[in-house]
């Protein structure tokens, strides 16, 4: 297993370019399971830690940029103020070893429908950043998702990073999982109420080949909240709820039944929604 | 004056060594040794067609591979049948390696040997086996049902059918005036302890013998094994446990095919080897436990007093059956629990599927045998409208009744006999710590905040220090340091600690004196191993009568030496001195010197010991016939029977109405095992146990597919709890001694664990309203119960 | 600019392990876990499960515990670690983690302690003052089967006020003589600490 340490991402590039299929290293907790459970044995790996744009977040023109190797803690320690929801979603990251070692460009290449911090950027509309000799393009998360762990990725891309709009308003992320720590779960949520832009947004993980989005239920409530005082009608949460289970697509495993995972999803959005509303 | 230790909350002796990162466990040592990786069956059942190994030969570091046809015919043989039974007619072990067919996913069918683990791993990978695969046997309904066989000789898939019985139950079931019958369920689980097995063998041609490490809870036995299947002398073997991370029961299992194989490649390749399995192996490879379903039939008084229970079950024992019987021998003996039955049946099937065989895991068909006594006492306190705890004390056998014979035979072979207890004050005891009365209240308070709040307890008695035997040994060096040894071994039990406690006390020398050995075949080659809570009853007892012969010896060479009666000295601070005239002394390494005719002077105690220097008695030779030089002894301790722990758990739980999440909020335990040797040790035990018992009940479950795959092999699946699961636990002790042994104690290594299930399953049911018949359960199989539940009771909203 | 090291090739790697430069070479893919152990000999590191759950191989990496079984050695090239053999004196003197394990019967079979004690000590350097959700909360990577981690979170809890009292970064090696557990009973035989303690032969 031959081992490329690139530090710049033109570096990365051309080892891509010689070596296709290579595995992309990144926090090591997705690839070096799959490694030392012998589910995989790279043929070439190329490392990404020490790939310095990767690094980091900046803003630019009101959009957030956060770096393919930002890690879970970083999420969680110095952006929770930035992007609070995706802070939580961070916490809800098995131990803190994990989260010291686990980064975004990895949960977003692994593409796990119950990868931790993807509902939350699906709700966030966020761009999924790729660099290759062709150039730059950005990939709307929605579209680079294309199925249980498939990705849009060509094979001479790399990830470089996410981009965000920034937007103002309560959000919250939560899970519900078997296990408190360190599990994957069988139901994720993530609400933003972007009062920036009046709408609600929303993303589930785990019940779905991918991450899922209900526009339906997120135009209902969006309809129905008083933007103005933060509150909605009791029957609008519940229909939220309702509608948001609907959406659904799950499968039964397991760690859990697909009813389960569509009642689950249901109850987390309207939990969620009412922790974003005024009391 | 030195204080008595036994009874005293020590810290261990063992822990700086381990805190320092210094222990040595199986894989710390043999760094240079050849490494073996097993290709394993990927199939449930199939044929073994064709083995090619072509592909492998290239890769670097390669130094062997073997597979069943190249091993010589003694390691063709399959392993041992360890506990034969009468009614286990149709036993079935495992081969080395296959031998034509695999039976579980994960049996060993080709071994490798490299110089290290990653080229092992690489020839092991580019092996290729062509399988034919055969239809799998899963599950022990569908393994009865007998559709196909596990094993061609034994269409009907039963190795064993034992019936026991006391009075006539069915005859008492059939007069009662009420009768319930109903089914229940444990599924799978395993030991999983955090080291996984490993076996590190050094073959020395010079000398002819080999030294075998490896993570076992009998290294005695293991020793006997490689000696028969090598066809080497006992005296060519030697068997060390070291360090060992956690057993649970699942190392009690010897041998397993790599203790075997692996001192053999080292013999053969004049080379160290060693095996150290991994986790996802571990899983497959390694024992399991729990799968058991059974079927109630009960009757009883308007009072709740059982009357009549019969009891039949399967027990899903695996693809083989190594270990015989035990498991459900103890379910069937086990069950019993506190109660006082006069009419019982009990009759089980041992069934084969084609999954990991089965030998204990803590509590060892205990936690199946409660849950099934102690739902079967809720339903008919449910039945009656009676308070739980009410129906439990009115069939409770009462203290005045002890010795109690049941007239069953236990797993010991010897018969069902309880030597002590008070259940009626234990029962009392729990209710006061976990506020059983007070539970209305605190149910209203959670139901006020949108949560289901459930309490549920359930009570065991479990037979521990079972024997045959355990032997001890105890030697005062010149020097002063005190040599101890047993030879079953140590999981963490921390025995180096409560044995040199047990020897401080009988010597009147300081525990930090005391050096223990354990698991060791080079220095106690007689022992049975560490098992069903044994090891402080039977080497702990052992070691008290070594010492005390020590004593006795020492008290004897220092009246000699002191011109003064035995009965007027004592030990204390490491001498042997007058009573109520401490000036006049001897310490004790002069007393072990002189006890030896040849001095040895090189130090001081030989210097001091000159000036007691006895020309020895007329007519004597230097060494009398009734002696032996040397201050040391050793001794058996052999017990009429086991001894019976016992206790009860009280559980309150809640459960989010939305998601039917369950949260383990209160856990009481009252725990008698008479007299404790080192109250933090036992409380240490039982602790580990609840979060045993929690995982069992909550999170742990072996996830089979019909096809025989383990669909949860890993611990991000297999739900081990974390710190953020287990509860905090309130523990109360009674101590009623034990009868049977000099030290009084009962055993308390798995006692955490048995009630677990049980009585979780009864708190749930409690805050739901949902009859909880199987276990363990999830959030997700909850939610669809309360479904069901609903459905069957319209109008109930829960 | 890019290294690239073939299927044989061993590659040279430097580290700092508990303040001592050391270097080996490796294949590219020896697991950061297995070169602590295999090629520095430094067994006190443990692997419980090599898929990231169990932490029994957690490490510092530049004051920061990480899973040493979830990295490769080559990764780690030029950093700092920080292993269990790192944290008592010189003269064995227990680090006042590894004392308060001891104190609170944190630890049995000892095969997941090391993981323990490196993760209390990344986490009591970041938060110092813990309340008891927090140490649970800071504990919950790493698995024991034998404890029911009473006597773990328990063990952080002490630690955490004597190192407070100390003023010692729970990071760096044990200093007996700098602080007020000089003296401490670190051998054999360490007298009972914490709650139920004291009652020790003379």
């Amino acid at each position: 297993m031959p081992i490329s340490r690139p530090t710049d991402v033109t570096a990365t590039l051309d080892a891509l370019a010689a070596s296709p299929d290579a595995d992309l290293l990144a926090g090591g907790t997705d690839l070096v399971v799959e490694v030392n459970l012998d589910r995989r044995r790279p043929e070439h790996v190329i490392a990404l830690r020490r790939v310095t744009e990767l690094a980091g977040h900046d803003t630019t023109d009101g959009r957030l940029r956060l770096g393919a190797n930002v890690t879970y803690s970083e999420v969680e320690h110095d952006l929770a103020q930035l992007v609070p929801g995706l802070a939580m979603a961070a916490r809800t990251v098995g131990s803190p070893q994990i989260r010291n070692a686990g980064t975004l460009g990895g949960n977003l290449g692994t593409a796990s429908p119950a990868g931790d911090t993807l509902p939350w950027l699906l709700a966030m509309d966020a761009e999924v950043e790729l660099a290759s000799p062709e150039g730059d393009r950005s990939v709307p998360l929605a579209n680079f998702l294309t199925g249980p762990k498939s990705t849009a990725r060509r094979p001479a891309e790399l990830i470089t990073g996410v981009r965000l709009p920034r937007v103002e308003g309560p959000q919250h992320v939560s899970k519900i999982g078997p296990r408190n720590a360190m599990v994957i779960s069988v139901a994720c949520f993530a609400i933003v109420l972007d009062t920036t832009n009046r709408r609600v947004r929303t993303g589930m993980g785990a019940v779905g080949p991918t991450v899922l989005r209900s526009p339906d239920a997120e135009r209902a409530v969006t309809q129905a909240l008083d933007w103005d005082a933060l509150t909605c009608p009791e029957d609008a949460i519940d229909a939220f709820g309702r509608a948001c289970a609907e959406a659904t697509a799950p499968i039964t495993d397991h760690r859990s039944s697909a009813e389960y995972r569509r009642h689950a999803v249901g109850v987390l959005a309207r939990r969620a929604l009412r922790r974003c509303l005024s009391t | 004056m030195t204080t008595r230790s036994v009874g005293a909350p020590v810290a261990r002796s063992e822990d700086p060594r381990l805190l320092r990162g210094e222990g040595r466990y199986l894989d710390d040592l043999g760094h240079d040794a050849f490494q073996i990786a097993m290709v394993r069956s990927p199939h449930a059942h199939a044929r073994v067609l064709d083995i090619d190994v072509s592909g492998a030969l290239e890769v670097e570091g390669l130094i062997a591979i073997h597979t069943f046809e190249d091993l010589p015919p003694r390691l063709q043989e399959p392993l041992p049948l360890l506990l034969p039974h009468p009614s286990l007619t149709a036993g079935r072990t495992q081969h080395l390696l296959a031998d034509g067919e695999v039976n579980h996913v994960g049996e060993a069918v080709v071994m490798v040997t490299a110089t290290d683990r990653y080229a092992a791993e690489d020839a092991a990978e580019r092996i290729l086996v062509e399988y034919d695969p055969l239809p799998a046997v899963v599950g022990p309904e569908r393994a009865r049902a007998a559709e196909h066989a596990v094993h061609d000789d034994v269409p009907d898939n039963v190795a064993a059918h034992l019936e026991q019985s006391i009075g006539d139950a069915p005859a008492a079931i059939g007069a009662a005036p009420n009768r319930l019958r109903f089914r229940l369920d444990i599924e799978r689980s395993a030991s999983t302890p955090m080291e996984g097995r490993g076996t590190y063998a050094r073959w020395d041609g010079d000398d002819e013998r080999v030294r075998l490490h490896t993570s076992t809870q009998a290294p005695t036995s293991v020793r006997a094994a490689v000696a028969a299947f090598l066809g080497l002398q006992l005296a060519q073997v030697e068997c060390i446990a070291p360090d060992i991370g956690g057993g649970f029961g699942v190392k009690i299992m010897h041998p397993w095919p790599e203790e075997i194989l692996v001192p053999w490649a080292a013999r053969e390749l004049g080379h160290d080897v060693k095996f150290t399995e991994d986790r996802r192996e571990h899983f497959v490879s390694a024992n399991h436990e729990r799968a058991q379903v059974h079927w109630i039939d009960v009757g009883f008084d308007d009072d709740g007093r059982v009357l009549g229970l019969d009891v039949e079950f399967i027990h899903d024992h695996g693809a083989y059956i190594p270990y015989g019987l035990i498991v459900p021998i103890i379910t069937s003996t086990q069950l019993i629990g506190p109660y006082k039955l006069e009419n019982y049946r009990v009759v089980f099937d041992s069934v084969y599927t084609n999954t990991t065989p089965v030998s204990p895991y803590r509590g060892a068909g205990r936690p199946q045998g409660c849950f099934a006594m102690e739902r079967t006492i809720d339903r008919i306190a449910a039945h009656l409208g009676k308070d739980r705890t009410e129906v439990r004390s009115v069939n409770f056998l009462q203290p005045e009744e002890m010795p109690y014979d049941f007239g069953l035979t236990f797993q010991d072979g010897r018969p069902l006999r309880y030597d002590s207890g008070d259940f009626p004050a234990s029962l009392e005891k729990l209710k006061q710590l976990v506020d059983w009365d007070g539970f209305e209240e605190r149910r209203a308070a959670a139901e006020a905040e949108g949560r289901l709040l459930g309490i549920g307890l359930a009570t065991y008695v479990e037979g521990t220090g079972v024997g045959p035997y355990e032997g001890g040994h105890v030697l005062i060096e010149p020097g002063g340091t005190v040599q101890v040894s047993t030879g079953l071994s140590t999981q963490g039990q921390g025995h180096q600690t409560v044995f040199a406690q047990i020897v401080a006390d009988e010597l009147g020398v300081d525990l930090a004196d005391v050096r223990v050995v354990t698991g060791d075949t080079r220095r106690f080659p007689y022992a049975v191993g560490t098992f069903a809570s044994r090891a402080a009853v039977m080497s702990g007892n052992a070691i008290h009568l070594a010492a005390r012969r020590v004593r006795e010896k020492a008290l004897r060479i220092a009246s000699e030496a002191l011109e003064v009666d035995a009965e007027d000295l004592e030990l204390a601070d490491g001498q042997a001195r007058v009573v109520g005239s401490p000036d006049t002394a001897i310490d004790l390494k002069v007393v072990a010197t002189l006890s030896n005719p040849l001095r040895y002077a090189f130090d001081e105690s030989a210097r001091i010991a000159t000036q007691f220097a006895n020309p020895g008695k007329e007519g004597q030779p230097p060494v009398t016939d009734d002696d032996e030089p040397g201050l040391e002894a050793t001794d058996y301790y052999s017990p009429m029977s086991s001894t019976f722990a016992n206790g009860m758990h009280a559980v309150e739980v809640s459960v989010d109405p939305d998601t039917s999440d369950i949260e383990v909020v209160r856990y009481a335990v009252v725990h008698d095992c008479g007299p404790l040797l080192n109250p933090r040790i036992v409380q240490g035990q039982v602790l580990g146990g609840v979060a045993q018992g929690v995982g069992g009940a909550l999170y742990e479950r072996m996830a089979y597919d019909e096809h025989g795959q383990l669909q949860n092999a890993s611990f991000m699946d297999f739900l081990m709890p974390y710190a953020t699961e287990v509860p905090s636990v309130d523990i109360d002790h009674l101590e009623t001694p034990s009868p049977l042994n000099p030290l009084g104690i009962k055993g308390a290594g798995e006692a955490g664990v048995i009630p677990g299930a049980a009585a979780i399953a009864a708190a749930i049911e409690d805050a739901t309203g949902v009859v909880i018949d199987a276990m363990p359960i999830s959030p997700s199989q909850l939610h669809e119960q309360r479904l069901t539940t609903a459905q069957d009771r319209p109008g109930d909203t829960t | 600019m890019s290294v690239t090291a073939g299927a044989h090739e061993r590659i040279e790697v430097e580290v700092t392990v508990n303040g001592v430069p050391r270097a080996a070479e490796v294949p590219p893919r020896r697991l950061l876990s297995d070169f602590l152990r295999h090629d520095l000999r430094l067994t006190g590191t443990h692997v419980g499960c090599e898929h990231g759950v169990c932490g029994a191989c957690t490490i510092l990496l530049d004051g920061a515990p990480i899973r040493s079984c979830l990295a490769f050695a080559v990764s780690v090239h030029g950093r700092e670690l920080t292993t269990v053999e790192g944290l008592a004196a010189d003269d064995g003197t227990l680090h006042p983690v590894q004392a308060a394990f001891q104190d609170q019967h944190g630890l049995q079979c000892g095969y997941c302690t090391p993981g323990f004690v490196m993760s209390a000590c990344g986490f009591l350097a970041e938060t110092t003052e813990p309340d008891d959700d927090e140490i649970r909360e800071g504990m919950s990577g790493n698995l024991c089967r034998c404890t029911g981690y009473a006597g773990i979170l328990a063990a952080v809890k002490q630690a955490a006020g004597d190192l407070r009292a100390s003023g010692a970064d729970p990071r760096s090696q044990h200093q007996p003589e700098d602080d007020a557990f000089a003296g401490r009973p670190g051998g054999e035989h360490g007298p009972a600490g914490g709650d139920g303690g004291g009652e020790v032969p003379s």
